[in-house]
């Protein structure tokens, strides 16, 4: 069923709507939100908060538009208000990556040297996007990881695509210097 | 801003493929000729590449669960809420409709009638007591029955 259907169907309050429409978006919301907020326990927390704003809010939704963008940017919102409530320096503090303990122990797990050499440079840049501030590595998720388009990005973020296009430059410019910053570390080749 | 260096700006942009279809072609025709571009433009693809591929975080099964167990509590409760609101709105309208009626029937009962029916002074008053006192009743009957249904959903939330 199409996604277009699935949020029709949950305008009008249709359960089974909802289930399909958190299946889908589960991994990459919360992707999202630990990446913005970097605490798993809160991204958990935002997670369910995003939801039922979601049934709350789902006939303000305007059909015209991208559900994805709207639904990443009730998320925005609600992550935004927990960092406004939290300490001001909290939103700079480098924080580890969102990786989940089962991705951790497997990492500890009997492996071939490639793949621990993938996962070291993948522990590498998670921290270095998690060490920058949360506008840029917002804006890293959104395009590399969610693959959104830039007016998609645009609605997420209530910003013009001229300041979203300037915001990824520097994001990505940013996260490059902090990959090169680091002792004996270069950018390396995708696997 | 030589052109090169114009251009070279574009390379973080062009790795992360937000470049119009205008401004693309205006860089590959320069990389093509510029090998010092082209190679930096391979590093920021790579780049590209890489976060592309970070491991995605997976939500906790019992995350999906507890999402679902609230919304329907949510929804439970907000279906209740409804149920009390049209009661509250017909309780209003049975009492606006008793009390405007009562008057015609005070009036009935107190002037042109009461001779007809031999009905005097004392048993107006007795039928008057025993009508508010009956409106009371179910009043209070309604309350708590409305406070019964709300317990739960206080509990709740």
């Amino acid at each position: 069923m199409g996604l277009e259907s699935e949020v029709a169907r949950l305008r009008q309050s249709d359960p089974e709507a909802l289930g399909r429409l958190l299946d889908r978006y589960q991994h990459r919301l919360y992707r999202y939100l630990c990446r913005l907020v970097r605490n798993p326990q809160t991204a958990e927390d935002l997670f369910q908060q995003t939801w039922v704003r979601v049934i709350e809010r789902i006939r303000q939704y305007d059909p015209s538009r991208s559900f994805e963008a709207w639904l990443f940017s009730v998320a925005r919102n609600l992550a935004i208000d927990h960092l406004r409530r939290r300490q001001p320096e909290a939103l700079d503090e480098p924080m580890p990556s969102g990786a989940t303990r089962g991705e951790r122990l497997a990492a500890d797990a009997p492996s071939s040297l490639d793949l621990l050499l993938a996962r070291e440079r993948d522990e590498r840049l998670a921290e270095a996007l998690a060490g920058l501030s949360a506008i840029y590595s917002e804006v890293l998720t959104l395009r590399f990881e969610e693959e959104m388009k830039l007016e998609e990005i645009a609605q997420v973020l209530e910003a013009p695509l001229s300041t979203v296009k300037t915001r990824l430059r520097r994001a990505i410019e940013a996260l490059r210097r902090t990959l090169e910053a680091r002792p004996g570390a270069s950018i390396p080749r995708e696997s | 801003m030589s052109e090169h260096e114009r251009l070279r700006e574009w390379l973080a942009l062009a790795a992360a493929d937000a470049l119009d279809a205008e401004e693309r072609r205006e860089l590959d025709r320069h990389l093509a000729g510029c090998r010092d571009c082209a190679a930096e433009f391979e590093r920021w693809a790579s780049l590209a590449g890489w976060l592309k591929c970070l491991p995605t975080p997976q939500a906790p099964a019992q995350l999906i669960e507890r999402v679902r167990a609230r919304i329907g509590e949510l929804a439970v409760a907000r279906a209740e809420r409804q149920i009390d609101q049209r009661t509250l709105v017909w309780l209003v309208v049975f009492s606006w409709t008793v009390t405007v009626a009562s008057w015609p029937v005070v009036r009935l009962v107190s002037q042109g009638m009461a001779s007809w029916l031999d009905v005097g002074f004392v048993h107006t008053w007795f039928w008057m007591v025993g009508f508010t006192a009956v409106s009371w009743l179910g009043a209070a009957v309604a309350a708590a029955m409305l406070a019964i249904r709300q317990r739960p959903a206080r509990r709740m939330l």
